[in-house]
């Protein structure tokens, strides 16, 4: 039977069940940095290899960046590239996503546009956070 | 044939006017020449004599800040008529794109403008909608304003002496900033050559201690001032040793001069100066650059530093700089440069506040070119060295706090309005208990009012119609420049998104796009009165399953743009005339050409048989706010029942609940109808069969519960002793 309530099926992470709130925290800060799963690795080791020399591609960029030998272009697609992998990782590893207020404990199954969502928004407030940090440190100058 | 030929000659001008406009606009990230920023000959990469109209030669830069003189042959004699300013070697003031709006512009000797001339600008908004001539007709209300009067935007002022002039409606921001950037350079420029008086200040009257600091009790008090520019502010690499460091201060006050030059030194140099001289120090403690550059060897100016005072530039000539031998107050950094310069103006007073200023130039890494940068830090004699303290001085208003300030009682109402909104909606249950399927007004009313408001008042009232373009410019502001006060300069659009980022966490897009949107509320308004008026047989809405392919064009319209913006920004702005904004609110449907009114006018129409087809399918602005509205905390409620019953989703304007019975608060545009029936008796089948139920059984219908239910009746077994008195 659907679940009207929801705007897909619920779903249950591993650790929505404890009862420690820091534990809960800590858990969900992982899933947001951290797309992966054992389970879903065993499914999508072809993606996955690609997606390791993408990491690593995307991780070289930030390091150029810190050194200030960035320009906008580049961040930006490395940014899209890194997202767009995320996604489909996701949907292989962890396919869900939270419904209702953040601090609340419902979880559903999450389909392509609500990870398409999930990834662009959280990957644009890491991104954000990222760039003007280093921007006000000095660290990255951007060129037009 | 006179009938073809009168054709053809509308033919032609309908398509010279059509494509007039979508036209590239001609100085809209115009490719100068590199040397315009530095080399002396000015006139030479500039059309000066275009601003300075009669001048046959113009001289090389000259003066802190550059400006080059003009010249007319009379009688073979060159005479002087006039000056010309390129604005970027006066001031770099951002316009709303982030970067500034290069001007060059021609003054007489009287003060008086008499030509300005757009070299390059990177404004989004004068690429399409408003055509970049509306910029041209803004500066020739210039033409023939005299340089000292109090210019502004907005209506003139006699009473308070103030000239406004006519703003650029949708472009408020570039206005302001263009009208900073006219009034500075030519100020600047008066007051170097003599055209504007300095103002002149009461000279401080100074409170001797007989104390003698030591150089950390000088900073500490702010009697002696380090400005440091970094190698990444001047675009060269980021290093650990600063591009340069200097300290420096006021040495009129007799405690502080003694405590830096020693008792000897500081009476030889005041000795030296005459009533209404000033002098300070400056040394260098780090990096390699001069602060006294090479400019004093050529033409005998330092052209590296400089000290401000309000309107006021004081610069330095080589008379004007004494050698400085040592500095006596203990703790003194290390130095490897050093002066004393010398103030010679009554217009200076010590008993103001001032500013140092080092002048720079910035160079682009990417291409090699260089741009005017200033760097400044403010000096103001500490309060316990003036007789009477430091004066009140009155700084004059940012031009953000004078929008805010002229325009607060709007500003009131607009912010009034979007708390009243997001408080009706915040309490919308209890609107819709009072609703019913026949009688929606509880909720309408509000909404209705809402709907007017918006197009009346934010739309074709204030222009703040929101749109994705204001998101790319943001994106791009975050990259280059940002700067609050650009965005503060538009107070409905600032207050509008404040608004929006909040309701699309709190509750979804649904409370922007269905109730306060202007061009979503005329959308669905027309649709409304269409249905009042009679055309309610020619209305529809698209299939399921076409609405469902439809409605991810939107989001591809909006990852296009997006997309696009990474490349160009010019493009991308001209692709965003995919929204009607522009066309419906901010330069209106009549007042541009055909294809952008027959495609505003087109979607009107349209919405009048189809509820908001182009917010269903094509708005980027909408698709955009739709991606955080996934997470947004507060859904609408729904029943288990809704998995099978249709009643909601058949009424559902915005076709946002599926076959299951399931909200996509994507698409949900919270026009409430589907809560209405939540609670509605007599139209939600699962409660109207309850209700049939228990009026059969004659049971009492007892309130519905949050969760749409009547709640239930419990049978609690009666008490013995109350069982015994029956």
């Amino acid at each position: 039977m659907v679940n009207p309530t929801m705007p897909t099926d619920p779903a249950n992470p591993p650790y929505a069940q404890t009862t420690s709130l820091v534990r809960l925290v800590a858990a969900e800060a992982w899933d947001h940095l951290w797309p992966w799963s054992h389970h879903g690795f065993q499914r999508q080791r072809a993606l996955q290899a690609a997606g390791m020399a993408l990491a690593l591609a995307a991780t070289l960029v930030w390091v150029l960046a810190a050194m200030g030998q960035m320009q906008v272009g580049a961040v930006i697609g490395w940014w899209f590239g890194w997202s767009v992998f995320e996604v489909f990782v996701r949907l292989g590893s962890k396919p869900y996503v939270k419904d209702g207020p953040w601090w609340g404990r419902r979880y559903r199954v999450a389909n392509a546009m609500d990870m398409v969502c999930y990834v662009g928004f959280k990957n644009l407030l890491i991104g954000a956070t990222l760039f003007i940090a280093l921007k006000s440190l000095g660290f990255l100058i951007i060129q037009g | 044939m006179k009938f073809l030929a009168a054709l053809r000659n509308i033919l032609l001008s309908v398509a010279l006017t059509s494509t007039a406009s979508l036209a590239l606009a001609d100085t809209y990230e115009a490719k100068l020449p590199d040397e315009i920023n530095t080399a002396p000959e000015l006139c030479k990469y500039a059309p000066c004599a275009e601003v300075l109209p009669g001048a046959t030669s113009f001289s090389e830069r000259k003066g802190q800040p550059r400006y080059v003189e003009g010249y007319a042959e009379e009688a073979g004699k060159k005479k002087l008529i006039g000056y010309v300013m390129l604005s970027t070697d006066i001031t770099d003031t951002p316009a709303y794109s982030g970067k500034p709006v290069i001007t060059l512009i021609g003054m007489d000797t009287g003060g008086r403008f008499v030509g300005v001339k757009i070299l390059k600008h990177s404004e989004p908004i004068l690429l399409l909608g408003i055509p970049e001539s509306a910029l041209t007709r803004f500066n020739q209300q210039y033409l023939g304003q005299f340089v000292g009067n109090n210019i502004e935007i907005g209506q003139s002022r006699p009473e308070e002496n103030i000239i406004g002039l006519d703003a650029i409606s949708g472009a408020t921001v570039t206005v302001i900033a263009q009208n900073q950037v006219m009034m500075t350079s030519g100020t600047a420029v008066a007051r170097q050559v003599g055209i504007l008086k300095p103002t002149i200040r009461e000279q401080a009257k100074f409170r001797e201690t007989g104390a003698k600091p030591d150089w950390a009790a000088l900073v500490q008090e702010g009697a002696v001032r380090r400005l440091i520019v970094k190698p990444e502010q001047v675009g060269l690499e980021r290093g650990g040793e600063p591009f340069i460091e200097l300290w420096f201060g006021y040495l009129n006050h007799p405690d502080l001069g003694r405590a830096i030059l020693g008792e000897g030194a500081w009476r030889n140099l005041m000795a030296r100066l005459h009533e209404g001289e000033h002098a300070l120090f400056v040394i260098r403690s780090g990096g390699k650059e001069s602060f006294k550059g090479s400019g004093f060897v050529r033409g005998g100016i330092y052209d590296r530093v400089q000290v401000r005072q309000g309107a006021d530039s004081f610069t330095f000539r080589d008379l004007d700089a004494v050698n400085l031998y040592g500095i006596e107050a203990a703790g003194a950094p290390a130095y490897s440069e050093s002066s004393i310069f010398i103030i010679r103006s009554k217009a200076f007073s010590g008993a103001y506040p001032w500013k140092f200023v080092f002048l720079g130039n910035r160079v682009d890494r990417a291409t090699g070119a260089r741009s005017f940068a200033n760097f400044d830090v403010e000096y103001w004699l500490p309060d316990q060295y003036l007789e009477g303290g430091r004066p009140e001085v009155v700084k004059p208003d940012a031009p953000w706090v004078r929008v805010w300030k002229t325009r607060a009682v709007e500003i009131a109402l607009f912010a009034a309005l979007l708390v009243a909104v997001a408080t009706v909606y915040a309490f919308r249950e209890k609107l819709t208990r009072r609703a019913t399927r026949k009688n929606k007004w509880p909720v309408n009313a509000f909404k209705y009012s809402a709907w007017v408001i918006s197009i009346g008042f934010v739309g074709f009232g204030m222009l703040a119609q929101p749109s994705i373009t204001q998101v790319l410019t943001w994106f791009h502001a975050l990259l280059f420049h940002w700067q609050w006060e650009l965005f503060l300069s538009d107070p409905f659009i600032f207050l509008f998104w404040i608004f929006i980022i909040v309701t699309v966490f709190v509750w979804g897009r649904g409370l922007f796009c269905g109730w306060l949107c202007p061009f979503g509320s005329l959308s669905e308004l027309l649709y409304k009165v269409g249905g009042a008026v009679g055309l309610k047989r020619f209305q529809f809405q698209l299939p399921r399953r076409w609405h469902d392919r439809l409605k991810w064009v939107k989001y591809g319209v909006f990852f296009g743009l997006l997309a696009v913006s990474f490349f160009s920004m010019g493009l991308a702005e001209k692709l965003a005339e995919v929204e009607p904004f522009k066309t419906t609110f901010l330069v209106g449907l009549f007042n541009r050409s055909w294809p952008y009114t027959l495609f505003a006018a087109g979607l009107l129409g349209l919405s009048i048989f189809t509820e908001r087809p182009f917010c269903k399918y094509l708005c980027p602005l909408g698709a955009s706010l739709a991606m955080p509205s996934t997470f947004r905390w507060f859904g609408l409620k729904r029943k288990q029942e809704c998995d099978s019953c249709k009643a909601c989703a058949v009424g559902c304007g915005s076709q946002a609940i599926d076959e299951d019975g399931r909200i996509d608060h994507r698409e949900c545009l919270h026009c409430l109808d589907c809560m209405v029936l939540y609670t509605d008796d007599h139209a939600c089948p699962p409660l109207a069969q309850e209700r049939k139920r228990r009026t059969k059984a004659g049971l009492p219908l007892t309130p519905i519960g949050p969760d749409g239910y009547y709640i239930p009746i419990k049978l609690v077994p009666v008490r013995a002793d109350a069982a015994a008195k029956n």
